[in-house]
């Protein structure tokens, strides 16, 4: 039996998680390192370039508030278009945090170990940048960013509750709040472990205060097993719920083209793609340029090509299943829209850049090669996003913009204001996520340290396991 | 205080109390207007002079007591006036000398909305949408406010010492050089002036101008019977109508009980059903209602009208003489096919039959349209006396007018009529010619094209704050009534000519009275009040007359016109415009947001032609390009229109405004009055079209003309009807559900609308905007589809001949669901539904995630995508209807099916303690629709007329699969194809 392992073929043999003999004392070294360093001029740079996009951000959120939706390319019957397909991706992008600390800690998954934390932190950024849009969007901002909660207001007027956005705000910011902590949570070894390490008093405090008073008792690590422990069990549905209700803001209307059943797990594939995509396109330069290679290795890029694989598949069949389920119906309103509007109608290009991006680019991650290759990974991953984006683009404003009466059938234009929030939540975003990896270890150090020992332990036990006779 | 050096030292004469009052300006006199020019601003305390049924007017400044002039309301009111409850006038609407009857609402004092007289012959209750924004045009803050002399403010009292000058060296001369220019005119006082004019200037002259005159029905009547006539239409006896190029079912002047009398006759209900053949180049909004169209050049349309007499000539033994006809206009294939048939048709409906030619077409197709209709006795057109002073009054005048001009004939001009400047085609070359009169007199709305080159510009009153009197198209004498007292120191028509009479100081309405006591002294006090409350006199209507026809004249004249086609190149077509007429409405933003009921473009016009012409061309829509005749290009962008003929491009008239005054209109679209010319200013070969190599956005309301074979606007035909009766009645009623049906005991609000009576004219459009404070949005706004009308008229395009399709016209509003889409999807509640199955919009509530537009599957929902109403200026701010809200920004809104009508005629029968009863609530577009298409009323009323149509097999309600259960029914529209053309 032993010679048969032996002799299998290489492809099957896992790519390791740890590159290296590393220790306690060298991982808490290349890991917290980059926190130390003095900001080098790369991440300045990119800083500044945030900043500044973030100040586009700001314009077009000042124009939009001070003049009115006019001011995006938004019209009748295009009532949504970027604000919508800005929330849905980047909320969508969110997703891939709580799935790879959640969901992939219940089923143990050991990969998830090295990008739990990055993936995270991305989670909590982009709910932030999506968090902009539901209220941005609205005609009257000032009123809806209380009218929608429920509160008992002296003229007894209640939100509606059969209405899904009204869901969407409990969604989101129950998810916000869940994913929040549960980052923070996988923090506190980390910072109480800057905080010791800290060369300045001014570090410590700040560590200090945020570390709140971890000592790595015993005590502390049962608890706060127990805690993480929880926190991945309440996670955990959310990863289905927020996406299965951003879904059904379209599913539970007519509109033929969201009005389909199969929106709620073709939108969490979506959601979970895009995520895993926009994880692996910050990833890739980010490991390289922090020097983390050794622990997100090529066996963490593979495991999660295989994941976009996976969700693509899905995707794919989503979309399937709305061309046929349009064609089977009979329906000669779905199958326009699903038949003529989309392929062949004047956003026809839309589609195909979605369907380029989504279904054929994923393809080639069959291939051992096409995995393993920093490159295609990378372009991949960013072209998944793109896909992504079109892919919401086709649904919000190919499906609006010809439906039931051909008269009022009308295009939509984006203007400037739609771009600049599209790009600057980008660069909200990336400045955010600079911050992120500036102040905090980008790696959770304390999780690596433990697969560390876990590893050799293992490692241990299976030459054990060999000799057995 | 002023400072002490702006006080005269010297030849002191006035008492004065203090500094202020005597820096102050002198109070201005109601006879002599005031002294300098007013401000701007117009304040609402200085607008609201109630005049109303209260008996003193306030004063203007104590200097004099302006004199009592009584108005009168429509309906008998308690003496008092009820703050919140509007008062209806009756006065009129006049247009290019044809008066229509109007009821105007006014609120404290400030007229709000324009309504037809149910009473009156031009009306009867319904109004087109060039009478409704008359109010706008009121309101509009770019009139002009100040009496104008070489381009310096002046005012009216320096006017009348200048004129009084004036006059007396033009009586020594006995008004040698004294010309009038007149917008044609009806009016019996205008008239009696004129006559004292030319009692006192023997040798001055009078004539009239307009774009569009009658002057070829004129001419053509004195071919037929030797004498000036023209034609009274009575559709209520028709059974087969041929329109030669004749718009008569458009809600434009005098059309109006054509349309309703029309209407009944293409019900299938009221019996006998009524067939239509147009034959004409653009498509039209009659073209749109006819059973069979024919497209033509505009220089075939009256060949074809003479090859038709010539094959009447064959069947009608009276016309015999005319056979010969047939023989000299040879006709194509598929023409002679459709003369044949009409020919056949006329001949069988017999006194029901009706041939109309449009007043472009040339004298001899009306000679021979009288020919026609007299000897198959028709009874659907009668000759009556024309109720206009000069039968003449297009560019033939203008023309000898200006000739005097260039000669120096003329030393005084006085100009009443509407802007000939811009008018008059450009080889007149007018407007030079104006420049040479010395002493010119204009008097006008705004400082327009004319009123640059005029040395006096006098402001004119609107109708809606000036005294006069008309006639309607059928002679009754209507009477026009001002609803405030002038918002500007203006002057009317009657105020002008009486300047020249010496009478400058005698109010209009002082003449007005004077001139009808003279005329009706029988117990006239009581007359004149019930005149003036009813906004005419009945049985006042010219009687129609039956001269001889002069058969010989009539067939020589139709020999001399050439038999030949002119040539296989372009010809240009001009055209009235629907929404500006000749472009005297250009400057009402309702009309120009308005779209444009064939093409569905707004905000300018275009060159349009047929697709086919358009591939021959390598046009495409919104290609640039220069049209030419016989002088200097127009720039015009293309727009493709199905159902025009081919080898000719129409223009209307209107645009390519330069007026200085004019902001709202100045270069929207192009002028057509370098493609007119004197003899030819309607039609002509010889157009050149050349392509600039750009390219211009249109502002199109509707992109897509096609209902892509689904079932949106039903259309069937006579012969069909019991089948798609049966067709339809799978998508009437109630949906198979689980769910429990919501009741609804007390009143269920229901809308009719029957396509089949519905022509597209788009007055209901205007009156939505008019009663619903609905916000013009401007070009740019509906170029990116934000134009905000809660009522639409679509237009589709049916049949596989794109060159000339059958077309189906249907107006969408809300149609308010039981089961409502938009409700469940809003997250604040912002729109619900009423006991009463209303579904009502709360715009306080509502924080415009427009979910809900997106989830109607009518898209009749708006959205105020900025704050569209913020710029109104105060003047503006006075058309408002106080019962509706103006929406903020950020605020999606809605047809309200007129909720606040329905809540003050609750009101009103609340307090008699009754049901509200049919027909007691109107919505604005029921109210307005010329041809009764538009229903409202209470569904569990079992006599309600809403009620019987839902019941009718034509009922079918608009994506009925969908389950939404609209309380709008629409009924299919029914057509009357004759076999022989199938």
């Amino acid at each position: 039996m032993a010679e048969t392992a032996i002799a299998l073929p290489p492809p099957l043999v896992p790519l390791p998680l740890i590159e290296g003999s590393q220790d306690d004392g060298t991982l808490n070294k290349t890991l917290n390192a980059y926190v130390w360093q003095p900001p080098q001029r790369g991440w300045l740079a990119l800083f500044l370039i945030g900043l500044a996009g973030t100040g586009v951000l700001f314009s077009g959120i000042t124009i939009t508030v001070a003049k009115g939706i006019g001011m995006w390319g938004n019209n009748i019957p295009v009532g949504w278009a970027f604000g919508i397909i800005n929330f849905v991706w980047w909320i969508g992008i969110g997703h891939a945090g709580t799935l790879i600390s959640a969901i992939l800690l219940l089923f143990q998954q050991k990969w998830r170990t090295s990008i739990n934390r990055f993936a995270e932190a991305m989670t909590l950024f982009a709910v932030m940048q999506a968090g902009l849009f539901p209220i941005l969007h609205t005609g009257r901002p000032w009123f809806a960013v209380y009218w929608l909660f429920p509160y008992p207001s002296t003229n007894s007027i209640w939100p509606q509750f059969k209405r899904p956005l009204m869901w969407d705000v409990f969604a989101v910011s129950t998810y916000f709040i869940t994913s929040l902590l549960f980052w923070y949570l996988g923090l506190i070894p980390d910072l109480a472990s800057l905080r010791d390490s800290s060369s300045s008093k001014r570090a410590r405090i700040a560590y200090g205060i945020f570390a709140l008073g971890w000592r790595g008792s015993a005590r502390h690590w049962h608890h706060y097993k127990i805690a993480y422990l929880l926190l991945a069990g309440l996670a955990t549905p959310l990863v289905l719920s927020v996406h299965t209700i951003v879904s059904w803001d379209f599913a539970l209307s007519i509109l033929p083209g969201w009005h389909t059943t199969i929106f709620p797990p073709y939108f969490v594939a979506g959601a979970v793609f895009s995520g895993f995509a926009m994880v692996m396109t910050l990833m890739i330069p980010a490991r390289r340029y922090m020097k983390l290679k050794h622990v997100i290795t090529a066996r963490h890029l593979e495991s999660m090509a295989k994941v976009m694989l996976l969700t693509g598949l899905i995707v794919f069949y989503g979309y399937l299943m709305e061309h046929f389920a349009a064609w089977y119906s009979g329906n000669v309103y779905e199958e326009h829209v699903f038949f003529s509007t989309r392929p062949r109608g004047p956003y026809a290009w839309a589609y195909f850049t979605q369907m380029f991006c989504n279904v054929v680019v994923p393809q080639m991650f069959w291939t051992r090669w096409a995995r393993r290759n920093i490159w295609t990974l990378w372009i991949g991953s960013v072209l998944v996003n793109v896909g992504m984006w079109f892919e919401r683009f086709n649904i919000v404003v190919t499906s609006l913009h010809q439906d039931f009466i051909p008269s009022n059938w009308a295009m939509y234009y984006p203007t400037w204001v739609d771009f600049s929030l599209l790009f600057g939540t980008i660069c909200f975003f990336g400045t955010l996520f600079l911050v992120f990896l500036k102040f905090i270890p980008a790696v959770a150090t304390s999780e690596v340290k433990e697969l560390n020992h876990e590893l050799h332990e293992g490692a241990g036990m299976s030459e054990l396991e060999g000799a057995r006779p | 205080m002023p400072s002490l050096k702006s006080l005269p030292i010297a030849g002191q004469q006035k008492l004065w109390r203090s500094l202020d009052e005597h820096a102050a300006a002198p109070p201005p006199s109601r006879e002599l207007g005031p002294a300098a020019p007013p401000g701007d601003a117009t304040s609402r305390r200085s607008v609201l002079q109630l005049l109303g049924a209260s008996a003193a007017l306030a004063s203007f400044g104590g200097c004099l007591k302006p004199p009592d002039e009584k108005i009168l309301p429509y309906t008998r009111q308690p003496p008092e006036v009820t703050p919140g409850n509007p008062l209806h006038y009756a006065t009129a609407a006049v247009i290019d000398g044809r008066a229509t009857g109007l009821l105007v609402t006014a609120n404290e004092g400030r007229p709000t909305k324009i309504e037809g007289n149910p009473d009156h012959p031009s009306s009867r209750g319904a109004v087109g949408p060039l009478e409704q924004a008359e109010l706008l045009r009121f309101y509009d803050p770019q009139r002009l406010k100040v009496v104008q002399h070489l381009g310096q403010p002046s005012a009216w009292r320096d006017f009348l010492r200048a004129t009084a000058n004036k006059a007396r060296a033009l009586r020594d001369t006995r008004g040698a050089g004294l010309r009038f220019l007149m917008e044609p005119s009806s009016s019996p006082l205008v008239g009696e002036l004129r006559r004292r004019l030319a009692a006192a200037y023997p040798q001055a002259k009078f004539s009239s101008w307009t774009a569009i005159p009658l002057q070829q029905i004129h001419d053509g009547a004195q071919l037929a019977y030797g004498a000036a006539y023209e034609i009274r239409l009575d559709l209520s006896r028709a059974r087969v109508v041929l329109s030669l190029d004749s718009d008569l079912l458009a809600a434009m002047p005098g059309t109006l009980p054509a349309m309703r009398d029309w209407a009944e006759k293409r019900d299938p209900a009221n019996g006998k059903f009524a067939r239509l053949y147009a034959v004409e180049t653009n498509l039209t909004v009659t073209g749109m209602n006819a059973d069979h169209r024919l497209r033509l050049k505009p220089t075939h349309v009256h060949r074809f009208g003479l090859a038709l007499l010539g094959r009447l000539g064959a069947l009608v033994p009276a016309l015999a003489r005319y056979a010969p006809l047939q023989q000299r206009f040879p006709l194509p294939p598929e023409s002679a096919k459709f003369a044949d048939a009409v020919a056949k048709d006329l001949v069988a409906a017999g006194r029901g039959a009706l041939v109309s030619v449009g007043p472009r077409q040339p004298p001899v197709l009306h000679a021979a349209a009288h020919a026609i209709n007299a000897a198959l006795g028709s009874a659907c057109a009668a000759a009556a006396r024309p109720v206009l002073h000069d039968t003449d009054a297009g560019p033939r005048t203008l023309d000898q007018l200006a000739e005097e001009m260039r000669g120096g004939k003329v030393d005084t001009l006085v100009i009443t009529a509407w802007n000939p400047v811009y008018g008059a085609p450009a080889d007149l070359n007018f407007g030079k010619a104006l420049s040479q009169v010395q002493y010119s007199v204009y008097r006008s709305l705004y400082l327009d094209e004319t009123a640059d080159r005029a040395s006096w510009v006098i402001p004119a009153l609107h109708p809606l704050e000036s005294w006069g009197d008309a006639r309607a198209h059928d002679g009754t004498i209507t009477f026009i009534q001002p609803l405030i007292s002038p918002l500007y120191a203006g002057a009317s028509e009657v105020e002008t000519l009486a300047a020249f009479l010496g009478e400058g100081d005698r109010t209009p309405y002082t003449q007005l009275r004077a001139f009808w006591q003279s005329q009706r002294p029988d117990d006239f006090a009581f007359n004149w009040e019930k005149w003036l409350a009813d906004g005419f006199i009945a049985g006042t209507a010219t009687p129609p007359e039956t001269p001889a026809i002069r058969h010989d004249q009539i067939l020589s004249a139709a020999m001399k016109v050439a038999p030949a086609d002119t040539g296989a190149g372009l010809e240009i077509n001009i055209v009235p415009d629907y929404r500006v007429w000749d472009g005297r409405f250009a400057n009402v933003s309702w009309l120009q947001e308005l779209p444009d009921p064939v093409t569905k473009v707004t905000w300018e016009n275009a060159a349009l032609l047929a697709p086919g012409t358009a591939r021959k061309l390598g046009l495409r829509q919104g290609d640039r390009v220069d049209l030419g005749l016989r002088g200097p290009p127009a720039h015009a962008t293309v727009v493709i229109a199905p159902g025009h003929a081919e080898d000719a491009i129409t223009a209307s008239l209107g645009y390519g405004r330069r007026g200085a005054g004019e902001a709202l209109c100045r270069d929207l679209g192009f002028d057509t009055s370098t493609l007119r010319h004197t003899d030819v200013p309607w039609f002509s070969p010889g157009l050149t079209v050349a392509p600039v190599g750009k390219r211009a956005r249109l502002a199109q309301t509707q992109e897509h003309h096609s209902m892509e074979g689904r079932l949106i606007a039903a259309t069937t035909t006579v012969e069909k009807l019991k089948e798609t009766g049966e067709e339809l009645a799978e998508s009437r009623g109630a949906l198979l559900t689980a769910y429990p049906g919501q009741n609804y005991p007390g009143y269920r609000w229901g809308m009719a609308i029957d396509l089949s009576r519905c022509t597209g004219c788009s007055s209901c459009m205007v009156a939505c905007v008019a009663e619903n404070n609905i916000p013009m949005v401007g070009k740019e706004q509906v170029a990116l589809s934000r134009e905000m009308h809660w009522l639409r008229v679509d237009r589709y395009f049916i049949g596989d001949d794109t060159g000339n399709p059958g077309v189906v016209v249907q107006p969408l509003m809300c149609v308010h669901c039981e089961y409502a889409p938009c409700e469940y999807v809003c997250p604040v509640n912002a729109t619900v539904h009423s006991d009463e199955g209303l579904n009502e919009m709360i715009y306080n509530r509502c924080v415009g995630t427009r979910y809900c537009s997106n989830n109607c599957p009518y898209k009749v929902r708006r959205f105020n995508f900025f704050s569209y109403t913020s710029d109104y200026t105060n003047t503006e701010k006075m058309a408002f209807n106080p019962d509706v809200t103006v929406r903020a920004r950020g605020v999606m809104e809605k047809c309200t099916y007129c909720v606040q009508r329905i809540e003050r005629a609750r009101i009103d029968t609340r307090l008699q303690e009754r049901r509200i009863r049919d027909g007691e609530v109107l919505t604005a577009c029921q109210q307005a629709c010329p041809s009764g298409a538009i229903v409202f009323g209470d569904l569990n009323d079992p006599n309600a007329k809403v009620r019987r149509l839902h019941d009718e097999e034509r009922r079918y309600d608009l994506l009925h699969e969908l389950g939404t259960r609209p309380r709008t029914a629409y009924l299919a529209r029914v057509t009357n194809p004759n076999p022989e053309l199938a």
